[in-house]
């Protein structure tokens, strides 16, 4: 690269003498005295393209002569457009259905990988980072990469005929999707996560209605839940990113307060809360005197699970000086937890911890009163100081099937390349599990089954502000701890944003989950003088206003 | 080994000093003989002075100076020795209640700051309170699920002992 960027360089100082335009200083000389015009900043794409080029006229010379005749192009000279062009006339002679939509985007994740290792073969030959790269991900070759991209697309034709209801069609789909997968690396990349959505379309199509999958039904699947939780706790940052950015809020929130309560929506095993002890344990001041309220689902067997993490906690608690007190209210699912369970105290500040379990609320059919609106409106009426909501960054709850199935093909892909830089196992093959069983759910499942029902930040902004809720910053320690979190973590990939106040993890720029915090608005008084004339208390200030 | 360039002047290694301070001896006989096991404030300053790997050999050199090179108070120094601000004075029970600072080190400290010079253009480095927050609340993490589910159990710690990849 670097004789071309010498040459560019001569080209340019010639160029400054010569009353020509700016624009023939970039083109590459060396290959303008061949006859061809190339900018050399485009020298890299078309080395690639010709690659690939190479590759499929290699694998396919069937095709050539087709190509030869058949096809007319423009602009020899102008070799990155001519190459671009050459390459769409072989995709479009693949056998592939007519009926199909145009979703370049969707490849870029997986095979993101493949272009990478190029460009670096490209530049530095002698490069070690090149061989540990190699170990990393394998080079695919280009018949894989083209049976990679057909999967994609008979997955996404299986989707849309199990959209309009043509589940023979959609069978005869899946065979064949079986046996692209025996032609594709299925230990990394495509390959692993269109077996996975391959899997769950099986169960669609395959498996009579009505029945649940991933949604943690049975007691027993709570235990595993826990277990595979923990596994993608570890096996990736996103959880530990939740944790940290929302402890970080709490912590601020609860600036000046000597009692706080924290209500959790999903204890697991608590792994959020250690921190939270030991840095309100720091705060200059002394530490508050801390309550918390674990929600979580049953345990079987006499098992309280949720005892044995409060136990765990205090004695943490107990050992840096710091006054707790836990409560376990057992719950299947969100909306049967009811605001007394929580036994809110008057003077205390509040703090209410979602992390990703106000997306199942939103799963039944609408009636009037939905339970979202019920959960939140009880959250409103608690005043807490704070609430912190961390969700994923998807469209998953769109109503039509295609949809949902492209978004979560795309998200997923992105989720499971992140994945790859974990070497960790057991952790990673259990987080993949994890996922795989999130996959199921958005895919297979509907009705009150579904209960991945992941929306947007931006949806959520509308019904929290609907719903009487009014976002706050998050400060910029929370942008700083969650950098130098990632910073520990090995692969290089992850990227943090802030955006109006809320953060985003993501993996090369496609944000992934999104944490936000939120205070209830002042709620209105109950008592006003229009309405009832006579003495009356306002609850926000001490001393009864006598009005008479 | 953690290069010494980064701490602010050069650290004599312990046997060296042993050296220098016997070749002394050796030279001037008529004075008395100068043993540093019997300055023990002297040792302490010496030794507080070394990094992590050093520290190790040391202990191993006599029964006195494994003593006092395993004494918390050395890994105290260490760990924050690059602090920017010196660490609130509650800060000591809390380290000591979740495994103490020789743990804090080996565990937490050593592989975060590895890990954080790595990918930090700036040489000398000095340590902010957020870093130091952050890594006991890492620390924090993993006592607890040692606590709560065995030693066997994955620890949030372990992605700091496996090596960058990329």
């Amino acid at each position: 690269m670097s004789l071309y960027s010498s040459c560019t360089s001569a080209a340019s100082s010639a160029g400054s003498s010569v009353s020509s335009t700016t624009k023939t200083s970039e083109i590459d000389c060396l290959l303008a005295g061949a006859g061809y015009r190339v900018r050399s900043s485009d020298l890299r794409h078309v080395a690639q393209r010709l690659e690939r080029l190479d590759a499929a006229m290699v694998n396919s010379p069937a095709e050539v002569s087709q190509l030869a005749s058949d096809v007319v192009h423009y602009n020899p000279s102008d070799i990155a457009s001519w190459v671009d062009s050459l390459l769409s006339e072989f995709n479009q002679t693949a056998s592939l259905p007519s009926d199909l939509p145009e979703l370049p985007e969707l490849v870029v994740g997986p095979v993101l990988n493949q272009t990478v290792l190029a460009e670096d073969a490209w530049t530095d030959h002698d490069a070690p980072q090149h061989q540990q790269l190699n170990n990393q991900f394998p080079v695919m070759t280009a018949m894989e990469e083209d049976s990679g991209i057909r999967l994609v697309h008979v997955l996404l034709t299986c989707a849309e005929s199990v959209q309009r209801g043509d589940l023979a069609f959609a069978g005869s789909l899946i065979e064949d999707m079986q046996s692209l997968l025996a032609r594709v690396n299925t230990s990394c990349g495509i390959g692993k996560v269109a077996g996975y959505f391959i899997d769950a379309l099986s169960l669609r199509i395959f498996t009579p209605q009505g029945v649940g999958f991933g949604g943690g039904v049975g007691l027993d699947a709570a235990y595993e839940n826990e277990v595979l939780y923990h596994h993608f706790y570890e096996a990736c940052p996103y959880l530990k990113f939740a944790h940290f950015t929302a402890n970080q809020a709490i912590l601020e929130a609860f600036d000046g307060h000597d009692c706080v309560h924290v209500v959790d929506f999903n204890l697991m095993h608590g792994l959020q809360w250690p921190a939270l002890i030991q840095a309100l344990a720091l705060r200059p001041g002394g530490p508050p005197a801390l309550r918390l309220t674990g929600i979580g689902p049953p345990s079987p067997d006499g098992r309280d699970s949720l005892r044995e993490v409060g136990l765990r906690l205090s004695e943490l608690a107990r050992s840096v000086n710091v006054l707790f007190s836990f409560r376990g209210v057992a719950a299947s699912r969100l909306e049967d937890v009811k605001p007394w369970m929580l036994q809110v105290r008057p003077k205390e500040a509040v703090a209410v911890n979602s992390i990703m379990q106000l997306h199942r609320l939103l799963g039944s059919e609408p009636s009037r009163n939905s339970p979202m609106e019920m959960v939140l409106g009880w959250i409103r009426n608690l005043n807490p100081k704070i609430m912190t909501v961390i969700e994923q960054e998807a469209n998953h709850n769109q109503p039509g099937f295609l949809d949902r199935f492209t978004e979560a093909l795309y998200y997923y892909s992105t989720m499971f390349d992140s994945l790859e830089a974990c070497t960790l196992q057991p952790e990673k093959a259990l987080a993949e599990i994890y996922i795989q069983r999130e996959i199921c759910n958005v895919v297979c499942c509907e009705g009150s089954a579904r209960v991945e029902r992941h929306e947007p930040l931006a949806k959520w902004r509308v019904r929290l502000g609907q719903a009487g809720f009014r976002p706050l910053h998050l400060g910029s320690n929370a942008f700083k701890q969650a950098s130098m979190l990632l910073t520990l973590f090995s692969a290089e990939g992850y990227c943090v944003e802030e955006k109006e106040g809320c953060l985003t993890l993501g993996w090369h720029s496609r944000p992934l989950i999104a944490a936000s915090a939120w205070e209830a608005l002042a709620l209105p008084d109950a008592n006003s003088p229009a309405t009832a004339p006579g003495i009356f208390v306002n609850p926000h200030s001490n001393p009864p206003v006598n009005s008479l | 080994m953690l290069t010494m360039r980064h701490q602010p002047r050069p650290s004599p290694r312990p046997h060296e000093a042993m050296q220098r301070k016997k070749a002394e001896a050796d030279h001037r006989e008529k004075k008395p003989k100068f043993c540093i096991n019997d300055h023990i404030d002297i040792l302490i300053e010496i030794l507080k002075r070394l990094d992590g790997p050093s520290l190790g050999v040391a202990s191993s050199v006599c029964r006195l100076w494994c003593t006092i090179a395993r004494s918390d108070s050395i890994w105290e120094h260490l760990c924050f020795r690059h602090v920017s601000s010196p660490p609130p004075s509650s800060l000591r029970t809390i380290v000591v209640a979740l495994g103490g600072y020789k743990q804090l080190y080996m565990v937490c400290v050593r592989p975060v700051l590895s890990r954080l010079l790595h990918s930090d253009l700036v040489r000398s480095r000095v340590w902010t309170r957020d870093e130091v927050q952050l890594s006991l609340s890492l620390f924090c993490v993993d006592y607890y699920e040692r606590r709560l589910l065995g030693d066997t159990s994955p620890s949030s710690l372990m992605f700091l002992c496996k090596p960058v990849n990329v």
